[in-house]
């Protein structure tokens, strides 16, 4: 049971990095391939500011420089290259995932590094009879707002809306005076912002080093795409599923845990090619 | 007595509440050019997708030479005989004229590569790649597709879409002959009433999902309801 | 232009060049084959074989994933799970003696061709953006699975490829000195640029095309389109295979960097430098990439960092590639662009 419960924290942290990907294409119809480097740079900016600030200010910081990283990424790669064929957009921010790598490397050297978790979420409370750390509810819940966040804001506030009729359909929104490249800007800062809330808070849960954005990249894509490129609710569903299976295998069966999320993305890809709640082809 | 080359019984296509085509029949006869006509959203394109196998009907059957083929996906209706040309050009950018008509060729009857683009005029931009030709020749290119290999039926969704009037016309005698002279059986959308009227032996109008009316030229011009069906809606 | 036209038997253009005479491009590979032999006369230097060597090795990886771009459109961030197969498949034979090691090339080759087919028939039907990223995603994987299997395959201390004495007939010092093997890897490197270009001009080659062009029409002119896709990802990850093998010969030791997304991006980089548009892009995509790395490769520990702003600037300037602008040097008409 508990590890039922592990199998959601690990979802959670998944879903809040799966979820700023599946922004970041809605509306620039690209994808961040650098997206896992970005996750890893959250990690270690909160870590570094951490050591100094505390884990909260670490936070925040990490998120605000994430965001505004997603600005910069916004303006001088995707629009730019927004009159190009996607690949081109892909390419060049796989090359940044090279860069990426190679400045945390630089920076914080190959090894591993424990982040702790901070004070006020240090404890365990008892659940189902077992001790359970109060910072992976904490995880859980982070994951909770951002869902409940993200559905509010766009449903009920005017930029949601246009983020949404952006997505749908990015021409016209434009034509109708949406500022589609403050909105664009905003939106991926937004992704990013959230890739890197995501590191900070896995922080504590697993090490880090310069292959965190590797790792994490793996079930980060598996569950965009079978969520449903565009569907916010298909990677919420995608995100848990395949969370709490990849979990689960890391405890039973370790060596192979990997593959599981494939063979999951495989078999719903293979019912439903546009994915759990993508829209049909 | 001979089966219909191609018969639609009963044809129904929902979304959700909404029937694009409701109870919709049509028997087409050897060798016959059918005209497809309606206002806006009459249903003549679902009509078109069902027929070819492009999404499947609720309801109803799709009879091909007296077989059912309502089952049958849009590969196989094809290599049957049962082509169709695009009211949105459809072809291959990359591919020159010659290599995209032979591909289709292929697959079909008889391979009349140079016979069908010696007709539509294409013999001359065979090498060229179709991206680099002029739209009217994409058009037709377009048409060449689906007549590469004698089909014995053919569905053709607005084959003069965007041509001027010369053009047009050009294209109606064209295929009226090549209709005739393969025994081929059409199946012609159009919103171009100069088209239509040239070219076919019947008509058949559409109006939201169903069939308004159905007769010779005369016998369309001069009905009442069709008019009203035109003047109610969008004007063309 | 008539006359032209009216010489022409039907579909000639869709079928393989050769008539009776013997295609330009196979005399053309046959020479440059042959000039492969005459290099390790030339060249002296061990280091300098060793390098080419490698060029080669990943010159053919690099052609795979051009091939796949080229015929399916389709982008493979996740080659190196090909390549790396074959390698870790070498090692595993090594190690638990199961089949002889000329099967286990074989299978080394096959394995991740089937793979490729059955993931093919999942994944070629999604949008090119999601292919991408599942290539990666997989490729990763099994990154993950090896590095992690430390029973099985050692984890990241790698494990050795045991090989006997002899493979088939030859020697097995063969594909282990650097004169000898660079032939070897050169030859393959050419023979496979040579078929790769017969399937292009082929039928099927024309095909694949057309679907990568325009898919739906591809099916209402009467052809399946799912199988043809899934047999060009088959193949190029065949392709890819066959360089893992000629690593694993080579190096003889099979670590998870072979599965690593590094990896697969380097020879991505190849490509794209090159430019798939030519079937033999890709590979002088490697040549180059090499020369630049044995230039500034020692100047810096930072070599990923340049390799990312390398894509990044290549990619930005020049979307078709080196041998792109070569053919627009020679004038010669971008015949079936990519």
């Amino acid at each position: 049971m508990i590890q039922i419960i592990n199998g959601l924290v690990y979802g959670s942290f998944l879903y809040v990095l799966a979820v700023g990907l599946v922004l970041i294409f809605g509306l620039r119809r690209v994808t961040n391939f650098a997206h896992g480097g970005f996750f890893m740079l959250g990690a270690y900016v909160s870590y570094a500011v951490a050591a100094y600030l505390g884990f909260w200010t670490g936070m925040v910081v990490s998120v605000a420089a994430l965001a505004a990283f997603g600005v910069l990424l916004d303006r001088f790669v995707f629009r730019p290259l927004s009159s190009e064929e996607p690949i081109v957009t892909l390419l060049v921010t796989f090359g940044l995932l090279f860069v990426l790598e190679d400045a945390v490397r630089t920076i914080w050297g190959k090894n591993y590094i424990s982040v702790a978790a901070p004070e006020a979420l240090a404890g365990s409370v008892t659940i189902f009879g077992s001790q359970f750390p109060v910072y992976r509810l904490f995880v859980i819940a982070v994951a909770v707002t951002v869902a409940l966040g993200l559905a509010i804001w766009l449903r009920s506030t005017r930029v949601g809306l246009y983020v949404r009729a952006s997505s749908v359909d990015p021409v016209t929104t434009g034509m109708q005076g949406v500022d589609t490249d403050r909105l664009s800007a905003l939106v991926v800062a937004i992704g990013t912002g959230l890739a890197g809330l995501s590191g900070t808070i896995a922080g504590p849960l697993m090490a880090l080093s310069p292959s965190m954005g590797g790792y994490i990249i793996i079930d980060c894509f598996i569950v965009v795409v079978t969520g449903g490129l565009t569907s916010f609710t298909g990677a919420f569903v995608a995100a848990l599923v395949i969370g709490q299976f990849h979990n689960l295998g890391l405890v039973y069966v370790p060596e192979v845990a990997s593959v599981i999320p494939l063979l999951i993305m495989a078999v719903v890809l293979g019912l439903r090619p546009q994915g759990l709640a993508g829209a049909g082809k | 007595m001979t089966a219909f080359a191609l018969e639609g019984v009963g044809l129904t296509r929902r979304y959700g509440g909404f029937a694009a085509l409701d109870g919709v029949s049509l028997e087409l006869e050897p060798g016959e050019i059918r005209g497809l006509i309606g206002p806006n959203g009459a249903g003549k394109s679902t009509l078109m997708d069902v027929l070819c196998g492009r999404g499947g009907p609720t309801a109803g059957r799709v009879m091909f030479k007296g077989r059912d083929i309502s089952r049958l996906s849009a590969q196989a209706r094809r290599r049957a005989g049962l082509a169709r040309s695009f009211q949105k050009t459809n072809i291959f950018p990359a591919l020159t004229v010659r290599e995209q008509v032979a591909l289709a060729a292929r697959m079909a009857e008889t391979d009349n590569t140079d016979e069908v683009l010696d007709a539509l005029g294409l013999s001359e931009l065979a090498d060229r790649r179709a991206a680099d030709i002029a739209y009217g020749d994409q058009r037709r290119l377009d048409l060449a597709l689906a007549l590469v290999g004698r089909p014995s039926v053919l569905l053709l969704d607005e084959p003069a879409a965007g041509l001027s009037i010369k053009e047009s016309i050009v294209l109606a005698l064209l295929l009226k002959e090549l209709a005739s002279s393969w025994n081929v059986t059409v199946l012609l959308v159009e919103h171009d009433m100069d088209v239509i009227f040239t070219v076919s032996d019947r008509i058949t109008v559409l109006n939201l999902g169903r069939v308004l009316a159905e007769g010779t030229r005369e016998e369309i011009r001069g009905n009442p309801e069709v008019v009203r069906a035109y003047l109610g809606s969008s004007i063309e | 232009m008539s006359d032209a036209v009216t010489q022409r038997k039907p579909g000639v253009a869709a079928a393989v060049g050769a008539g009776p005479r013997v295609p330009t491009f196979v005399v053309a590979a046959a020479v440059l084959a042959a000039a492969g032999f005459a290099v390790p006369w030339l060249i002296d230097s061990q280091l300098a074989l060793t390098l080419m060597t490698q060029a080669v090795i990943y010159a053919i990886l690099a052609t795979a994933i051009g091939f796949m771009i080229r015929q399916n459109g389709l982008t493979s961030f996740g080659h190196a799970a090909f390549f790396g197969m074959a390698v870790y498949l070498m090692a595993l034979n090594g190690k638990f003696d199961a089949v002889p090691a000329e099967l286990a090339v074989l299978a080394a080759i096959a394995v991740p061709a089937a793979f490729a087919f059955l993931a093919g028939l999942i994944i070629v039907r999604l949008p090119a953006l999601s292919f991408s990223m599942l290539t990666l995603a997989v490729a990763q994987s099994l990154h993950e699975l090896m590095l992690r299997w430390r029973e099985l395959a050692n984890g990241d201390d790698g494990m050795p490829v045991r090989l006997p004495s002899t493979l088939f007939g030859v020697d097995i010092e063969l594909f282990q000195a650097p004169s000898t093997m660079f032939v070897v890897c050169w030859v393959v490197l050419v023979a496979v640029i040579a078929l790769l270009t017969l399937v292009a001009r082929s039928h099927f080659g024309v095909l694949t095309v057309a679907i990568r062009e325009n898919e739906e029409r591809t099916r209402y002119v009467g052809y399946h389109t799912l199988v043809p896709r899934a047999l060009v990802f088959a193949l190029s990850a065949a392709v890819g295979g066959l360089a893992g093998v000629l690593f694993a010969l080579y190096n003889a030791f099979a670590t998870p960097g072979a599965l690593h997304w590094s990896l697969s991006g380097e020879a991505l980089i190849m490509a794209v430098i090159g430019g798939p548009h030519a079937i033999w892009g890709p590979a002088l995509g490697a040549v180059v990439f090499f020369v630049v790395k044995d230039a500034v490769g020692d100047l810096t520990e930072h070599w990923p960092a340049i390799i990312g702003a390398t894509l990044i600037v290549v990619t930005v300037l020049l979307p078709q590639g080196v041998s792109g602008l070569l053919a627009r040097f020679t004038g010669r008409r971008a015949a079936s662009k990519p």
